[in-house]
Formats: structure tokens, sequence, C-alpha cells
């Protein structure tokens, strides 16, 4: 337990200044993986069969790792998985998760509070339901930074308005003190982007975060994300069933099928020689059907 | 499978239109629009010169409002749309761009407060309650929900579903219960879910047999509002493939989404709803290709590719920014 | 919905109280074993084999009593709930279609309606009709009837605004075609739940106008009209209340019964939990329900 929290503070990265990004580069690929994911199995204790069978990767700061399947394959529970927040009777049948070097099953539930929001953090699907619809906005990320980092009121205040505006919220001072009802969709997500980011937690897990979304306000969603990536090192986890959305945004691709990984490589050889048939039609969906139809055409 | 979208045009008085002399933003009022748009034009009741048949649906400066006084809103402006014999038109709009509206006052489920609307060439506009139904019982147009869930009444079979549209026309029970098998298999579908009910079905096969419920009265127009959008890959790609080869028997489709990518494979003309205007129409490669409206090009630029540069960040903040969205 | 809710263990006792309780109510009348009205000089009697339940104040059988006011009883709360749904239910599938004016209407009636005093309102309306059963009941039907109302409104406007409706509508079904194909089934399972429950009340409120001597003239008895002439002598038979209360107990805990048993198996959510249990009871290997296949 040590170790993790002095991780945590001997942390050098200061989030959001500018020009202090983590190198996305080649030195990524040697640095040690802040999340490793090891041949995980998920059983259901109740019905007594293995949900997810075997998922593997590994996250480096400022990398991408993109997990593609539709829903039932697994992908979610995997994620719930690395953030320790299973549902009642999953539970991690064989393999180990590593978050930042300690493995997660030594870790006791004060642990896990303490680690989740500061160095794992999440956002899903429906963004309304993870607010507080009767407390402003700015006041629920700002009680996470004060949990979180130990801030007094004032500062609080400071820098949920700071993060409100980190997301590209135009107005952060107007939004810090609206209700979840006045706030569209996409600026929703984004406030939840902003929480989960409240505590400068390392690594970013997005399940499914855009696919309730219009297009235009999914891809101001995925730009966001490239950004916190670029500028604070983040490293992301991107769930989604829509292939293309993993493959603008993502390294590395792990396509999931009924609790399978069925294929697994960088994104470019994934999408180019894809070698399993489900990954061949989710890629035909686009070539035939998508905009790829025309765009495809263009480059040749 | 084919990668050229071939519009096929009924009226074949269409040319080419040459890229370079679409200049206006706004499709409607542009004069060097492609000859599809100017045949476009609502000519009343009398079709046009020779044997041109009437478009199958002519929308022409449609305007619907809610509301009363102050908080009185528009969710269609002069909105003008025509769809030819077996022709698939997508509409694209997201959140508040007034497209289930335009679906809804295209079957009379919502009032126009000015602009025409002619289904087969017959104005119905003024249609009252009794008119619209004796219109709706020909079974000429008819719908696709985008929830597969709840388009389905729980507690009817699947075979009741479909003989639904049917018996309501006065069908007798036996051959209606036929051409619902029939559909079904259209739709690829076994007979033996007949008996089922729509809460035994996945998503997909509920959505298709939607699909097999609004084609049962062969209809020559349908309405399709985000009918992929709550499916997966596969069953996406399968309910597109029936669409398709729907168009090769005359249907004429409005294909309605919020987003670009699930239209662009199978329309063969896209019209751009953004906030209750109708901002571009043109062909589908037209319109992604080239896209001549800001919204336009921000939409193109968002939707997600696997391949194919997606457009920078940057150009899409430049384009947010001078729409203000 | 009959074979589902007897399918429950619940809905079997329910059923099966119900069915006493009208039996009594048919047959009570021929079983007394002697006259209810009779007087004799056994006053206050103990139970003996004479008379099973004791006597009462006038040494009048008390078991002949209970059997033969049964029918008054049951009749009565029967009257008040299927008034109360005719009078509410109807209204309330059609205020959502008979348009804006009809809704208004009968909205601001139910509003007045349970905004009335029922008791006092009850003791007006005798008042004015002369005291009967029958009145009693239709008047306390009509004031209950909001409930109906409002069960069958809500349940309709549920109906009414989903995709199916609309669907039927664009292929050109008529205002009848959809009451009788979507809505009916749908505003059935709370209207029998509403029913089941307005019978229990039925009872209750048949109890305390007959407790307080309204509706039925005092020789003839109820079950209420028992209880109330019981507590004036608790100091002799401390027991006596005992056997008509526990009657109308046992009954609006039947009905209650009943109504829980709808509720539970009506809907996607019953049909899920009786299909279930036969699940498990067929083939308990069998554990996917999931229908495969469809594709060819």
């Amino acid at each position: 337990m040590t170790t993790l929290s002095d991780n945590i503070t001997a942390r050098p990265t200061r989030p959001y200044a500018p020009g202090n990004a983590a190198a996305p580069g080649g030195s990524a690929t040697t640095a040690p993986p802040l999340l490793a994911v090891r041949d995980v199995r998920i059983s259901d204790r109740v019905a007594d069969r293995d949900i997810v069978h075997g998922v593997s990767f590994e996250l480096t700061p400022g990398r991408t790792v993109g997990i593609v399947g539709e829903s039932g394959s697994g992908k979610t529970l995997t994620c719930r998985a690395a953030l320790g927040i299973l549902p009642p009777h999953f539970e991690i049948g064989a393999g180990s998760i590593e978050i930042d070097g300690t493995d997660t099953a030594t870790l006791t539930a004060a642990d896990w509070t303490a680690l989740r929001g500061a160095t794992i953090s999440a956002v899903f699907q429906d963004p309304a339901s993870y607010l507080n619809p009767s407390i402003r906005v700015g006041a629920q990320i700002a009680e996470v930074v004060r949990v979180k980092k130990g801030l007094g009121r004032r500062e609080a205040r400071h820098r949920a308005v700071e993060l409100l505006h980190a997301v590209h919220l135009r107005e952060p001072e107007l939004v810090y003190g609206q209700y979840t009802h006045e706030l569209s969709g996409g600026m929703l997500q984004r406030v939840l982007i902003a929480t989960a980011i409240a505590a400068d937690p390392r690594i970013l897990i997005a399940d499914e975060a855009t696919t309730a979304l219009d297009v235009t306000v999914q891809a101001e969603i995925l730009d966001l994300l490239a950004d916190l990536r670029e500028r604070a090192g983040l490293a992301l986890v991107v769930v989604s069933h829509d292939l293309a959305v993993v493959s603008q945004l993502c390294d590395e691709v792990l396509v999931m099928r009924q609790g399978h990984v069925v294929e697994r490589g960088p994104t470019r050889t994934v999408l180019h020689e894809p070698r399993h048939e489900y990954t061949r039609l989710l890629i035909a969906e686009h070539e035939q059907y998508g905009l790829d139809k025309f765009l495809a055409k263009e480059d040749a | 499978m084919t990668t050229e979208p071939s519009p096929r045009s009924p009226s074949g008085t269409r040319e080419p239109s040459p890229p370079e002399d679409s200049t206006g933003t706004r499709a409607q009022r542009s004069p060097g629009d492609s000859g599809r748009l100017r045949e476009a034009r609502p000519t009343g009741h009398s079709p046009g010169p020779g044997t041109t048949p009437p478009p199958v649906l002519q929308v022409a400066g449609l305007r619907v409002r809610y509301g009363l006084g102050r908080r009185r809103r528009t969710a269609l402006d002069g909105v003008s749309l025509d769809v030819a014999r077996g022709e698939t038109v997508g509409v694209i709009g997201e959140t508040g761009s007034g497209k289930s509206t335009l679906a809804r006052a295209i079957l009379g489920l919502v009032r126009a407060d000015a602009g025409t609307i002619a289904i087969g060439g017959e104005d119905v506009g003024g249609h009252n309650r009794r008119r619209w139904r004796a219109l709706r019982r020909r079974g000429v147009v008819q719908y696709v929900f985008q929830d597969p869930l709840r388009s389905l009444d729980p507690d009817l079979t699947i075979e009741d579903s479909l003989t639904e549209p049917l018996l309501v026309q006065g069908v007798p029970r036996q051959e209606a219960a036929a051409r619902a098998r029939t559909f079904l298999d259209r739709v690829r579908l076994t007979e033996e879910l007949l008996g089922r009910l729509p809460g035994e079905l996945s998503g997909g096969q509920r959505q298709r047999v939607a699909v097999a419920r609004a084609l049962v009265t062969e209809p020559r127009l349908v309405i399709l509002d985000e009918p992929v959008s709550a499916l997966d890959s596969a069953n996406r790609v399968q309910i597109l493939e029936i669409l398709k080869e729907l168009r090769s028997d005359g249907v004429a489709l409005v294909f309605i989404s919020h987003d670009l990518g699930s239209v662009a494979g199978i329309a063969d003309r896209i019209a751009v709803l953004h906030q209750g205007e109708l901002v571009e129409t043109g062909t589908a490669r037209d319109v992604i290709q080239r896209p001549r409206h800001p919204y336009t090009r921000l939409l193109v630029s968002s939707a997600p590719t696997l391949h194919g540069a997606p457009a920078e960040r940057a150009e899409r903040a430049a384009l947010r920014a001078l729409l203000h969205v | 919905m009959v074979r589902r809710v007897l399918a429950l263990t619940t809905g079997r006792i329910a059923v099966a109280i119900l069915t006493l309780v009208a039996l009594l109510a048919v047959l009570g009348p021929l079983l007394a074993p002697q006259d209810p009205l009779a007087t004799s000089d056994t006053m206050l009697a103990a139970a003996s084999g004479d008379h099973w339940l004791g006597t009462d104040y006038l040494g009048r059988d008390v078991f002949s009593r209970l059997l033969d006011g049964s029918r008054v009883s049951v009749l009565g709360s029967l009257e008040v709930a299927l008034t109360a749904l005719l009078v509410g239910a109807v209204p309330g599938i059609l205020s959502v279609y008979l348009g804006r004016g009809f809704e208004w209407i009968t909205l601001r009636l139910a509003d007045t309606l349970v905004a009335l005093p029922f008791l006092l309102f009850a003791v007006a309306v005798i008042a004015l009709l002369g005291n009967g059963i029958t009145q009693a009941m239709l008047v306390t039907g009509v004031l209950v009837s909001p409930l109906f109302y409002r069960v069958a409104r809500a349940a309709t406007l549920a109906v009414a605004r989903s995709p199916y409706v609309e669907a039927a509508l664009i292929s050109g079904a008529s205002l009848g075609w959809v009451v009788r194909r979507h809505v009916w089934v749908k505003v059935l399972p709370p209207i029998a739940v509403a029913l089941a429950q307005t019978i229990g009340v039925g009872f209750v409120i048949v109890s305390s106008l007959t407790f307080l001597g309204i509706g039925v003239q005092p020789p003839a008895p109820t079950w209420g009209g028992l209880l109330a002439s019981d507590l004036g002598y608790l100091s002799h038979r401390p027991w006596a209340p005992l056997t008509p209360a526990l009657l109308i107990m046992v009954t609006v805990w039947g009905s209650n019964l009943l109504a829980d048993a709808i509720r539970d198996v009506s809907g996607e959510a019953g049909r899920a939990l009786v299909n279930q249990r036969r699940a498990r009871a067929n083939r308990p290997d069998k554990a996917d329900p999931a229908p495969a296949g469809g594709t060819r």
C-alpha cells in the first residue's frame, strides 16, 4: 500500500499544464504498464458458468486500448473488474489485474476506495444517472475534489470550474451552478468526464461513453478524450460496440464476442488484416453501409 | 456487393450534375442543382410533362409549430422534399432537428401549420381524421419505429401483430395469415416464430418483425425512424440488406437517422435537417464527398470511420465555432 | 389470467376464501338452524349445543344471525365494487380518447368525489332517498369510483402513447379496434386489482354503515350490525364480537390476497414469473429460456 500512495504523491506530471504531456511515442512501450489485465476470467457464481473467458491487455501512460463487442460480450464486466465494482454474484475466477504494479486481489475495500478516482476512473453510457439531479453539477465535482484531494471549500470550487473548463464547456462558471436537467446529453457527459478526472486519475475507462449521443457530440467527446490523453498523459480504455469509434482513438484493439477475445492487435493490423470472421463483419458493415464506402474510394 | 451507389432515376430526365456548379448552400434554393431537385418541385396534382409519374411523396414548404404564445417553437420550417418511386432518401438530423416531427407530419400524426404534403399525388394536407383513416387503410404508407422493444404489443403473438394491418383493411383472416408468412420469410425469419410473443424474441428479430409488419400491406412508401440504431452490427447489416432488396420492388423509403454513417450505404439521396430546416439535399455521394453546408461538413467529419482520414480535430472545432453549437 | 392466478399459492388461498364467503352468502339464510329474528329467554348465553355461538341481548341465536346476515354483507360489497367499476373505469378509458372537454369534466368530477367525506355524504343521500341498503351501496360505489377512473385512465394513457398503438393507427385502425385489441388487455389487470381491493373495502363500508344503522333496518342482521350490538355487552360476553370481526377480517384479507395475486401475475413481469416457475418445475436442466434461431 505504501508503494501505491508513494506513486501517487510522487507523480511528476501536473495535469492540464500544456507542453508537459507524457510522450506517447516509442518510450511508452517500454514504460511499466499502468494497468495490466492478465488472462482474466469472470464467472457468475449463481449460474456457475464463465462469462468472460480470458482477457489480457496492458496499458501504459498516454496509450489507448479499445474493446469492441456487442452487448453481452463481456466488455463491460471486464471494465468493472478493473474498477473493482463487479455486480454481486460475479467474481474473478482466474487471472490477475494489476493497477500501477499492485495486484488488485490484495486490495481491501478501503484500498479500492483510495484507488478509484485517484488512479483509475470511469465514465459510462448514461451520464444523467450518475449525477444527482437535486445538486448543482459543480458542487458534485467540488465534492470529489474535496474528498479526494483534501482541498478547502473555496479551492475546491475554483478547481471544479477549472475542470469544467478543461472539458471544453464554454461557460464553466455558469455550468457550475446548473442542475442536470438544464444540460444536454453531451454537456452532461462532459461534466461526468470532469468528475472522473477531478482527482487526477492516470487511467480513464470510457464504457460506451458516447453511445447515446448525437454523432457530432460523440466526435466532440472523443476529441476531448484524445485531448486529455495528450495533455495529461492519461491512459484510456475505450469500450464501444462500434469498431469505428474505437479505431479513431486506440493504439490497440480487442474484439470480444461471447466472453472470448476473438481478435487482438494494433489497430492498423486489425483493420487491414482481420483474422476473425466477426471482425470482418464489423469492418464490412462500415465498408458496405457506412461512410467508408465513399471515403475509401476517394483514397484509392 | 456493389460499391457503386446507383440511384435509379425513374423519370430518366436526370442529367448528371457537375460538382462545380453546386455552389449554393441551401439545396432547395440553389439554381444550379441537379435535375432531380428541379423535377422535385411541387407541381400540384398534375404530373409533369410527358409520362413522368407523380412522386410517391411530395412535401413542400412544410412548417410545423408546437406550443402556444411565448413558448411557441418551430419544429420544422419550409421543408420541401420529394421521394420518387423506388427511391431511398436518407434524412439526417440530430436531436431537436425536427426529424421525428417530419415523419409524424407525413403520417398525419402531426398537423402542419403551413405547406403541402401529397402522397401518391393525393394532397393529404386538409384531411380530417376520417379521410386519414381511409387513406391509411389502403396501406400505402407504413412506418417502422426505432425501438423494437416497444413497437410490438407485448400481449399479441407475432402472427397477430403481423396480420393486424391486413385485418384492419378487411382482409380475411386466412389470407392475412398466409401473407404474414410470406413476409416473415422476406425478413429471413422462420414460421415457428409466429406463435411466439415479442418478449421471447431478440432485438434483431423483433425489428425484423416490425419491418415485416410494415410490408404486409405492400406499401409504396415506408418511413423508417432510426430502424437500426438500437441493434448490433450483425442485425444492423441484416436489416439494411432487407431494406436494399425492397428498393428493387419499387418501394420508396424515407430513412431517418441521426447518423450519416448508417444511411450512407443505402440512400440514393440524402437530406440534412438542421434546427428544423433542410440545409442540404443531394445524392449520397455528393453530400458525403462534397458537403457544402458547414453543418453537413461537421456531420461528415464527425461520423466515425475506419479508414479514410477522419477530419482533423481543428477542422471540427472551427466548424463548431462557425455553427455556434 | 384465471389459470395464472391459480398457479400461485396465495391466489389459491384467496379464491378458496372468497368461494367460501360466496357460498355463505348464497346458502347462509337456508343453513341458519334457527330463526335469526326469534327472541328467546336465554339472553347473552354462552356457546352451547343449542346455540353454537351463544345468544345476544334479546336471546337471538348469534350463529343464525351471522349466516343470515352474510347475504346482505356480501351483496352489499359486491354492489359497491361493481358500481364503482362501471362508473369509474369506463369514463377512465374514454377520457383518453373522447377529447379535451370530456377529459376535463370527468377529471374535475373525480376530484370532487374524492374531496367529499363519504360517510357523511352517504348519510345525507340516505336522508334524501330513504334508508335502504341498495341506495347506500350505490352512493358508496359512486364515491369510491375515482379509484377506478384513475387506474383505468393511467393504464390507458400508458398504452395510448405506445408505438404499437400508433402503428395500428397508421395502418388505419379505428378507435374501437385499438381499445379492443390493445388497450383492454392492458387495462384489465390493474382494474381487476382495484376491483378485488374495492370488494374488501366494500365489506368494511357495509359493515361500518350497518354498524351505524344506515342502510339496514335494525332487526335485520348483518355482520357489521352484529359487531355493533355485541360491543354494547362486552362486560357480559367479552369474546362475542370476535366472530363477526374475524369473518369480516378474513373476507377482506381474501380480497386483498386476490388483488395481490392478480397484480403478481399480470403484465410482462407476471408472465415471466409464472413461466419461470413452470420452467423450473418442468425442466430443471434447461436454464436458458432465450429462443434460438429464427435466422435461416
